[in-house]
């Protein structure tokens, strides 16, 4: 479980020994909750925990919390945010604008409390009450599956991850990324791929996990990383200066992330994309999604869901929405 | 032998005073060169939005690379373990950090007050958005500037003030035990 000591030595003194007391090391977390005044929770095993007992150990959060749960203090909140920025919170100003930041090893924190609104922009988070640590997997091979489909003739098919949240989208692409890469070869059905240029924008450094630029997790020896770049501009910014064969992103859903998928297929790239949506025809209720799928841009969908796991293949579909496995 | 004594108590109080006014320079010296490191630091932090623990390792480094001939490196290896020690991730409060690794400029050519000003200057780190660490470092630049012109303006009276205050006390001591 080297992420999960990696995670917490996240925490401040205070929480870190709670942590470590309660021998968090063995629990394959998903992420910990913190909400000022109640109790501290962590998802692992499909579960929520919380801090219970004299001994303050990991119990099955069932029931109500009674006087014996650790609860969440409005110091343990702060000194957090404070810990997991270095003490630069500044330095994530843009990030934090959007609720989030995301720390060294791709984890990622959800920030949510009173807001600053200037001119009908939110300008900052200035009390933070809940936080959301996300602890960042790289499984290595998980998307074995579904390589096969993603090509066509030895091409590779311009793809979308279709997946609610926390269902594993993001360590699906970023096993894609790395295969597609490095060069794929299967074995059972002698289906080979060389690899070829991928182009990157990790504007959450989630997939790369970049530390100065270098990224922590694998994604391929013909992998170009552009970190903390906004999509649309850096999809723009990649085709033109690092001529990708694929370009890679994670989370589209603006109308200027489509604008540069656009771009990104009219100059011949492929895409690998990621999005939120639970099924093909939940994204074509949304006009500007129906359209966007009409053009033919993806020859690929994959639905994940959380069934029985995280990234769970519910079905890969083609353009015309006919199902090639379930 | 008297004679001999004499000599002594001369050369001491001369080469007291003449360190007395060593420390005056040497201390303005030092205050420089945390004044170009304040500016170094507010660039790393404003223009390349730098997290503490990088600006400081980044700003510590150069200076330490420029002055090794000069010997003056105190302040950068001060700004280096402090660096070092964020990036130990031992879950400690900042100013804590800040403060501790400040007792190893405590032998330096700085007086209480440049330490306490320094002190003060890493309470406030980190806290709050750009604009405020700006304004934070601009605030103490202020106090840096203010300290230098009056060491400064006052270096030539001090250090002669010194060095002759020194003579004519091992003089006057010569006198007082001949």
């Amino acid at each position: 479980m080297e992420e999960m000591e990696q995670v917490i030595r996240l925490f401040p003194q205070r929480l870190r020994n709670l942590l470590q007391k309660a021998d968090t090391l063995r629990f394959p977390a998903e992420e910990l909750r913190l909400r000022i005044g109640q109790p501290l929770l962590m998802r692992a095993w499909g579960k929520e925990w919380w801090l219970a007992g004299r001994e303050q150990c990991w119990e099955a959060a069932t029931g109500h919390a009674g006087q014996e749960v650790y609860r969440v203090s409005e110091e343990d909140i702060r000194d957090t945010l404070e810990f997991m920025s270095r003490y630069s919170l500044y330095a994530y100003h843009e990030e934090l604008r959007q609720g989030f930041l995301t720390i060294s090893g791709g984890h990622r924190i959800g920030v949510a409390g009173q807001v600053v609104v200037e001119g009908g922009r939110v300008k900052n988070i200035l009390y933070a009450s809940f936080l959301n640590v996300r602890i960042a997997r790289e499984v290595l091979g998980c998307g074995d599956d579904v390589m096969p489909w993603i090509y066509e003739k030895g091409e590779i098919c311009s793809t979308l991850i279709i997946s609610p949240p926390r269902c594993g989208k993001t360590t699906l692409l970023r096993d894609l990324i790395r295969q597609v890469s490095n060069g794929w070869e299967c074995k059972e059905n002698r289906q080979r791929a060389k690899g070829i240029t991928v182009g990157v924008v990790d504007e959450r450094s989630e997939l790369g996990a970049c530390c100065h630029g270098y990224p922590q997790n694998d994604l391929g020896i013909r992998t170009d990383v552009l970190d903390a770049c906004p999509k649309a501009e850096g999809m723009m910014m990649l085709i033109r200066s690092m001529a990708p064969q694929v370009v890679a992103v994670d989370e589209i859903g603006s109308i200027q992330d489509l604008e540069a998928i656009r771009y990104g297929k009219n100059c011949g790239c492929k895409l690998l994309a990621t999005i939120h949506g639970q099924s093909l025809e939940d994204l074509q209720k949304k006009p500007v999604l129906r359209e966007f799928i009409q053009e033919g841009t993806f020859q690929r969908f994959v639905i994940l869901s959380s069934r029985g796991g995280a990234g769970k293949v519910e079905g890969i579909f083609d353009a015309g929405g006919r199902c090639l496995k379930t | 032998m008297k004679w001999m004594g004499a000599c002594l108590v001369i050369l001491g109080c001369t080469g007291l005073g003449r360190h007395l006014a060593c420390q005056w320079t040497l201390r303005l010296r030092w205050l420089e060169q945390l004044r170009q490191m304040i500016y170094f630091l507010k660039g790393e932090i404003l223009y390349g939005h730098a997290p503490l623990g990088a600006a400081l390792e980044q700003v510590g480094g150069r200076c330490e690379r420029a002055e090794s001939a000069r010997g003056c490196c105190g302040l950068p290896r001060f700004f280096r373990s402090v660096a070092k020690r964020i990036g130990m991730q031992e879950g400690e409060i900042f100013s804590d950090i800040w403060k501790e690794e400040l007792a190893q400029l405590k032998d330096s050519p700085l007086k209480e007050e440049d330490l306490a000003g320094l002190k003060s200057l890493g309470d406030h780190l980190g806290y709050l958005d750009l604009s405020m660490q700006e304004r934070n470092l601009l605030l103490y630049l202020e106090h840096l500037d203010g300290q230098i012109e009056y060491l400064r303006m006052h270096r030539k009276e001090k250090t002669k003030l010194y060095t002759s205050l020194g003579v004519m006390g091992g003089l006057f001591l010569t006198v007082a035990m001949l």
